[in-house]
């Protein structure tokens, strides 16, 4: 079943007087259970990508169906509500909330969601992603690979339909790093979470099933 | 999509405690500025109070009844105190004559304003004769004694037991021995009055049963208005005046002293405003890209207003909270200890009414929430993409 879809996708921007195409036309469609990577040069709209089917941002153009729905023109809080219960996001900075402990952190979009039993889900995902050690720590206490997996624990929160990470290893060593790619990869195998992950490393999207080619603002066929 | 209260209450109590030095600096910008309004104005009150209550328990009575216009005196008062005296809501009654005169203490000489009194009714009536400094009061069979001001006798130079000329209005000149030195903490009083018996004031002046004025005192002086019409009918006289005309010149000066008090307060409200709106503010600006994460995870422009506003709630909930209670406190310190003020000297103390509270809370809670609404719609309008990318 496709749960992403993209039709003529465009959006530009205004640099100055001059317009930016950050993508021209983007065609695409991705399965649900799908761990695809998105990958490309600097530039050439991977981020834009992720950002559009995410819903953090609007197209210039074009159309996005998320589960077979046009949720293109849906509007600011329809789209809040979209992300907090569908969707779960991990950035390259690890974006974790200082003040918050990890526990904490993870609970955050789960008592959004106004969900009961969040304290015992926030365990649990703590628990899978090799933290239930570090419940009641700060993120300042935890390194790197520790703090991106806290993010990817928080993005679990709700049980989303799609994960998108933008370059999540970006800032991590290659342990770490395969680490975090082991943990996809296992979150996609036995959650069947569909994952859509940009990266700049041909190894770690040669773990994913799909590679998506970027390049000009398009897609590289 | 509504705004979880609960989850927004959470994060801006961790976001606001995260900074215990912080926190402390701006709770105390509120609690000074909400203690600032209740102690400034309780003070003010307790001083015009104060002020007033001197001013009538010894100069004015709660009602006076003077002469009728164009009269010097007020003429048979043998009958009208007889007739006060049968009103019970009259506690007692003090008849005066006033005089000009010129006291003299060999080459010095000053003109005196001439208070004549009877000492026992005077005693009923306001507190006047308790306001010696030195010596005694005088007697009403006293032919020989006078009190003489505080002022006027340092002008004159003049002590307890010294002898002075007094030259009356009529030309009558007579030497009397000054009995005892009083002051009131009226300046015009203070630094012009010699006062005799009424017997001695009527035989110098060679008038009887007159008075320049009477002076009644209620069993309840907050009911002058109505008791003035029923004395007035009562006596047949037609100028009474009611102690709170009177002390009409107290009241200017009282809300000269509001206005001043409420510009000091005004003061403290912004200063206090202007520190909670910028460390709200400078906290969103340190902290953009965890709003831009926020929304990206899920939550409306309207959550991440009502963050913020929570925030300044919550400062101005303790802040308010602890000012008015620091704020009553020394108010009821003020009240136990009232200090002497060198002008008047008169004890000024200050006086707690609930309205204080309720005004302190309203402004300072009100004025931190307006705070803090700026920052926070400044918060709910980050965009996501700028945010998390820094740009």
């Amino acid at each position: 079943m496709e749960i992403i879809k993209t039709s003529n996708l465009k959006k530009s921007y205004m640099l100055g007087n001059v317009e930016v195409k950050a993508l021209n036309g983007v065609d695409t469609s991705i399965e649900q259970g799908e761990f695809v990577a998105i990958m490309g040069p600097s530039g050439c709209g991977k981020s834009t990508f992720l950002n559009l089917t995410g819903m953090l941002d609007t197209p210039t153009s074009g159309e996005i169906y998320l589960e077979g729905k046009d949720v293109t023109n849906m509007n600011s809080n329809m789209r809040a509500e979209y992300r907090l219960k569908y969707m779960g996001f991990v950035f390259q900075f690890f974006n974790l909330f200082n003040e918050l402990t990890v526990m904490e952190n993870v609970m955050f979009p789960m008592m959004l969601n106004k969900r009961s039993n969040y304290k015992e889900r926030a365990k649990e995902l703590l628990n899978l992603v090799g933290l239930g050690d570090r419940l009641n720590h700060l993120p300042s206490e935890l390194s790197g690979g520790q703090q991106q997996r806290v993010t990817i624990a928080r993005s679990l929160a709700n049980d989303p339909k799609i994960l998108l990470a933008d370059e999540p290893t970006g800032n991590l060593d290659t342990a770490s790093s395969i680490e975090i790619i082991e943990l996809f990869r296992k979150l996609n195998q036995e959650q069947g979470q569909t994952i859509v992950m940009v990266t700049h490393s041909p190894e770690i999207g040669g773990m994913t099933d799909r590679i998506i080619h970027f390049r000009d603002g398009t897609i590289e066929h | 999509m509504s705004v979880d209260l609960r989850s927004a209450f959470f994060y801006s109590r961790k976001d606001i405690f995260k900074n215990i030095k912080i926190f402390i600096i701006i709770t105390l910008s509120i609690i000074l500025a909400t203690a600032n309004i209740i102690v400034i104005n309780g003070l003010i009150d307790g001083m015009i109070e104060d002020l007033v209550d001197n001013t009538v328990e010894s100069s004015v009575g709660h009602l006076n009844i003077y002469p009728d216009n164009n009269e010097r005196f007020i003429e048979g008062i043998g009958i009208k105190e007889q007739r006060l005296a049968t009103l019970k809501e009259v506690e007692a009654y003090s008849p005066r004559i006033s005089a000009t005169g010129v006291l003299s203490n060999k080459e010095l000489s000053v003109s005196s304003t001439i208070l004549a009194l009877d000492p026992d009714k005077e005693r009923k009536t306001t507190k006047l004769l308790e306001k010696l400094v030195r010596g005694a009061a005088v007697n009403p069979n006293d032919k020989n004694a006078i009190l003489v001001s505080s002022r006027l006798a340092e002008d004159l130079k003049l002590d307890v037991g010294d002898e002075a000329t007094l030259a009356f209005e009529n030309g009558i000149i007579k030497v009397y021995n000054v009995k005892g030195i009083i002051r009131t903490g009226n300046l015009d009083f203070d630094s012009s009055t010699v006062i005799m018996p009424m017997d001695e004031a009527y035989r110098q002046l060679a008038i009887d049963n007159m008075a320049s004025i009477i002076l009644v005192k209620l069993s309840d002086k907050s009911m002058s208005e109505i008791y003035k019409p029923m004395i007035m009918q009562n006596l047949d006289v037609n100028n009474i005046r009611t102690w709170e005309e009177e002390t009409e010149f107290v009241s200017n000066f009282a809300n000269s002293w509001r206005s001043i008090s409420s510009i000091i307060s005004g003061v403290g409200l912004i200063a206090a405003a202007i520190s909670v709106g910028i460390v709200i503010y400078i906290n969103i600006i340190h902290k953009k890209r965890q709003i831009g994460i926020m929304k990206a995870i899920g939550t409306s422009n309207a959550f991440i207003f009502t963050v913020f506003l929570m925030e300044a709630a919550i400062f101005g909930v303790i802040g308010v909270f602890i000012g008015d209670s620091v704020g009553y406190l020394a108010i009821k310190y003020f009240e136990a200890n009232p200090f002497l003020d060198a002008i008047s000297q008169t004890w000024i103390s200050a006086r707690f009414e609930p309205q204080l509270f309720y005004i302190a809370t309203i402004f300072s809670f009100g004025v931190t929430i307006l705070a803090g609404v700026y920052p926070a719609i400044k918060a709910s309008r980050v965009e996501i993409i700028k945010a998390i990318w820094g740009t």
